[in-house]
């Protein structure tokens, strides 16, 4: 035991780094920054230090006439929940932190949403599931629209004009991918099309041409990519052309069109439906893929936009609420903002209806269609429809 | 589709991922067989040996052959050198080198995020385009990995039956002691094994490449189905991966193709567990004492 | 603490001193444990004391597998039945309203009569054939608690499972629950060291020395090996489903493949010989990836390297530091 505690303490000196000084705020990133879903986590840790750079720059932000440098700390909680719990108590304890961009995934999210609502944190979360937006937790927010909102509309329009009627599909076996395949089968039979063929698989599969194969065998017109993370949507959608499927494949959740692009090659996305969370014609996204893929090196992930705008709605917040530190008036202040102009347009919150609680980011999304490795825009949707 | 065309596709697909886990497997258990070693990086081996194949063939444009000998080349190399620094200390403590193997596997594939990205790389197809036949459709870029894995087997084979140190290998694989008292040098043979064996692996991980795709992620697949086939076959029997390799390819792709992804998981991992209760030596490997 | 195997100094011939340090051994653990036990007075740090907490947890489990590596065998699939018995305890606590406490000691003992049972079967097989197998076996119950949605919610996972409360007074929060922690990791660590100082643990020793030495001079090793197992794996299940109730959260991501190489990580690095080896392994590992939260890929080459190093340079592990200094500051003079 003294041995146990001889070895943590030169740890413990390591891990209490200075603290920071008086001025500076600090903003948590906890994202999944290895592994395959690295794309995503790295579309929050950028949109989290592109908004502290654009703050920085301008000098800092100004709340109640004090200037606050913003500083990122950013924990790679490797898409398991026990390692986010741990990244976010070293971020409520150790760091201080009160505003977190994170978490990612559900799984991660469940875990860890009772201690930074205990803590008074205000979380921005990619987390689709329900779970993760309620009265309950009063300080999770969500910038992405989950599929549950974007698939009805967008699955109607695509139905509407392609006129499929047997839809097949192959989904991950974990939280998402089982969720998303329910929501799916309901909406595209609420649309009027069937899920004849819907397969899962373990995440570790690589070789998709049996389960293909299967789906293929019930002469589906129609292939559903949702749920599937970008490199597997790219993998399948190089396999199906492979194997000869000349159908539409369309994607209805979850920006992953740069990968699907690069995996499967320009020739085997022509004509695949993606879903657009945002406007790739728009100045504003026009200007923040740029500093975003100068800085990273790496295509943007259609999400990224939403958190740099959840950020700026974030510290427009703590100007008016004229405090940093006290994250009730800061929440008030944030749900207070409305048509408030961010990199996405004119946004507001939404989400009483589902979740009794307007903490979800309200933005139109895109339905688009793949044309010689560029997504070009079809129709333009909200939660109730597309056109 | 009717059920010829399912069933003709089906075995396809299943001699495509028979034979890059029969390459997965030889490698496996001949480093089995001969170091009483369970290498737990052959995977990152095999991923080594896509990157390989990335840049060489996608970046550098090099002729595909090259390719696939710069990286039987510089990989095995590597072997040797992870077997003399790494291995070698633990010649007579299987548990240890085991363990000591999984530590060899963490770094190399996050060594391989650090330089690379996590990010997966897409390659072009060695040759495109699909072979008619009748009702069938076979894409040429899976023919030509079965073409070329035979191809690479029977230079295998040719070394291990006709070449002095291929018999040497064979010796001190049957029986160490006596090889020794015949004056077969463990410490060359040891290294040799062991850089064919991951050279194998990062063949099948350069084959591989065109048809998946390129990350440091994708050892673990057919690592684990190494696994499973040298249990099929017999740890340490290289006809036992040979047909275990295929067999399972096969089993794996007509289950999946009938029932499913998951059945098939499962049935297979109970079918290896089973097979390990009631004949742990496989069915072509020997029993030991 | 420390192994009988290994010479101590001059052991026969200066009685008095072997027994002063005995004395002094056991005055250390008193006194650090009461340091232990005073610890959340002055850490106010709440991460700090989750970190203790997971240590508690890891050197739990860690002494549990090192339980089963002393018959000499190594099991692949540890986080396993962790997995068996989190999700034992949870789904009592969440559909029968079964108190925390007496779901950890349902799951222990349930994961012990699976063990056993399996044991029985499993056992015949040997080094590298029983890892492998238990690998396997550890594969299948990720994928049974993945696909077995009506009752594991899939990759969902279980939300929402209660804290451990012991006569009303609830140990949900980080430093209430240190000391429950503490408590079962004293508690365990007494029974395995008394397990191994009992005719049992000179067995496992035999057993694991020479096995075919050991059947030859009438011990039944297969009987020894499926209690060690059966136990080892108990205590997994009982740790497990502890560790459930303190994240509050379990799902097939939770315990798996990983973790048991962790496990198995920090019994080499700590030392595979003792009981204090299990310990240092996990009060040395467990906060060592914080170091490089940011950036996890460094952080696993570390790991990885400094699994190899020790392997190669101090096999006996961190615990074996301490007779390695002895040795040295006691001169090159040869032993009689």
């Amino acid at each position: 035991m003294r041995r146990l505690l001889t070895a943590l303490l030169p740890l413990a000196c390591v891990l209490s780094a200075p603290a920071a000084s008086a001025d500076s705020l600090k903003i948590g990133v906890l994202a999944t920054l290895s592994g395959a879903g690295t794309a995503w986590g790295m579309s929050m840790q950028g949109a989290a230090e592109l908004a502290a750079e654009a703050v920085n720059a301008k000098g800092g932000l100004e709340v109640a006439g004090k200037k606050y440098k913003i500083e990122v700390v950013a924990y790679d909680d490797k898409y398991k929940a026990a390692d986010a719990l741990t990244a976010m108590n070293r971020l409520a304890f150790d760091d201080g932190v009160k505003y977190v961009v994170g978490p990612l995934g559900s799984a991660p999210a469940l875990a860890v949403l009772p201690v930074s609502t205990e803590n008074k944190m205000i979380t921005m979360t990619m987390a689709f599931t329900p779970k993760a937006l309620s009265a309950d937790f009063k300080y999770s927010f969500r910038p992405v629209i989950p599929s549950d909102v974007f698939s009805d509309p967008q699955i109607k329009w695509v139905v509407e004009k392609l006129g499929g009627k047997r839809i097949g599909g192959l989904f991950p076996n974990d939280e998402s991918g089982q969720q998303v395949g329910a929501a799916n089968e309901k909406a595209y039979e609420a649309a009027g099309a069937k899920f004849v063929a819907k397969e899962f698989f373990e995440r570790e599969r690589v070789d998709f041409v049996p389960l293909l194969t299967r789906v293929l065998a019930q002469k589906i017109d129609v292939f559903e990519l949702n749920g599937n993370s970008p490199q597997t949507a790219g993998l399948l959608v190089k396999q199906l052309r492979e194997m000869g499927f000349k159908g539409p494949i369309i994607r209805t959740g979850g920006d992953a069109t740069a990968d699907i692009v690069k995996v499967a090659g320009k020739a085997a996305a022509e004509n695949v439906y993606v879903h657009q969370p945002i406007d790739l014609a728009s100045p504003a996204i026009q200007n923040y893929t740029k500093r975003f893929e100068d800085k990273y090196k790496i295509p943007l992930n259609a999400f990224s936009p939403f958190f740099y705008a959840n950020l700026e709605m974030l510290f427009e917040a703590m100007r008016r609420a004229g405090t940093v530190t006290d994250t009730d008036k800061v929440r008030t202040a944030l749900l207070a903002l409305k048509d408030f102009d961010t990199v996405l347009g004119k946004v507001n919150w939404t989400g009483q209806a589902q979740w009794k609680s307007n903490q979800q980011l309200d933005a139109p999304f895109y339905v688009a269609v793949v044309k010689d490795g560029k997504p070009v825009v079809q129709a333009k949707c909200t939660p109730a429809k597309c056109q | 589709m009717d059920f010829s065309t399912l069933l003709a596709q089906a075995a396809l697909n299943g001699l495509v991922i028979g034979t890059m886990y029969m390459l997965m497997a030889i490698g496996f258990t001949l480093v089995f067989g001969i170091m009483r070693i369970v290498n737990f990086a052959h995977g990152e081996f095999y991923m080594l040996g896509a990157f390989s194949a990335f840049f060489t063939y996608a970046q550098w444009e090099v002729p595909f052959v090259f390719c696939l000998v710069i990286a039987a080349l510089t990989i095995g190399a590597l072997g040797a050198l992870v077997e003399r620094a790494i291995i070698r200390p633990f010649r007579n403590d299987e548990l240890s080198g085991m363990i000591a193997t999984l530590g060899v596997s963490v770094v190399i594939q996050n060594a391989a995020v650090v330089a690379w990205g996590p990010t997966p790389r897409a390659m072009p197809n060695v040759v495109d385009g699909v072979l008619s036949v009748g009702p069938f459709t076979f894409p040429l870029s899976r023919l030509v990995v079965i073409a070329t894995a035979a191809l690479i087997f029977a230079v295998f084979w040719f070394f291990m039956q006709r070449t002095r140190t291929g018999r040497a290998m064979r010796a001190v694989a049957q029986d160490a002691d006596t090889a020794l008292i015949q004056g077969i040098r463990v410490n060359t043979i040891y290294p040799i094994a062991f850089a064919i064996s991951v050279a194998l692996a990062a063949l099948a991980g350069a084959l591989m490449a065109p048809i998946f795709s390129v990350s440091p992620f994708v050892g673990l697949t057919p690592m684990l189905k190494a696994f499973v086939v040298v249990i099929l076959g017999g740890l340490g029997s290289v006809p036992g991966a040979v047909v275990g390799g295929l067999l399972l390819g096969l089993i794996e792709s007509f289950t999946a193709t009938a029932l499913g992804s998951l059945v098939a998981d499962i049935l297979q991992l109970l079918l290896v567990i089973l097979i390990l209760l009631v004949r742990p030596w496989g069915l072509l490997g020997q029993k030991e004492a | 603490m420390h192994d009988p195997r290994l010479p101590t100094t001059g052991s026969g011939r200066l009685p008095g001193s072997a027994a002063g340090r005995t004395w002094a051994v056991r005055l250390g653990a008193l006194a650090a444990l009461l340091a232990a036990a005073a610890l959340p007075h002055f850490v106010s740090n709440q991460f700090y004391m989750h970190m203790a907490n997971l240590a508690l947890l890891n050197a739990i489990f860690t002494m549990s597998l090192g339980l089963i590596a002393a018959v000499g065998q190594l099991s692949l699939g540890h986080a396993a039945f962790a997995a068996t018995g989190a999700y034992i305890s949870a789904l009592g606590a969440l559909h029968l309203k079964l108190p925390p406490l007496l779901g950890i000691a349902a799951s222990g003992l349930a994961t012990a009569l699976v063990a056993a049972i399996l044991g029985k079967i499993l056992l015949r097989l040997r080094g590298v054939y029983f890892v492998l197998v238990t690998f396997l076996a550890g594969q299948v119950v990720t994928l049974v608690a993945l696909n077995w949605e009506s009752v594991t919610r899939g990759a969902n996972g279980l939300v929402g499972i209660p804290p451990i409360s012991v006569l009303g007074y609830s140990l949900g929060a980080r430093a209430q629950f240190y000391y429950f922690a503490l408590a079962a990791f004293v508690g365990v660590f007494i029974l395995l060291r008394a397990l191994m100082r009992s005719q049992y643990g000179r067995a496992f020793r035999s057993i694991a020395e020479n096995i075919e030495l050991a059947e030859s001079s009438g011990i039944d090793a297969s009987r020894y090996q499926v209690i060690a197992f059966a136990i080892g794996s108990g205590i997994a299940g009982a740790a497990g489903a502890v560790m459930a109730h303190y994240i509050r959260y379990v799902s097939p991501d939770t315990f798996t493949f990983h973790e048991s190489v962790a496990y198995i990580t920090m019994l080499v690095v700590g030392g595979r010989q003792t009981l204090t080896g299990a310990v240092l392994g996990a009060a040395f590992l467990t906060p060592l990836p914080e170091l490089l939260r940011g950036f996890v890929s460094m952080q696993h080459i570390i790991y990885g390297a400094v699994l190899v190093s020790v392997l190669i340079f101090l096999p006996g592990g961190l615990a074996s530091i301490g007779h390695r200094i002895a040795k040295m500051t006691r001169g090159g003079r040869p032993r009689p």
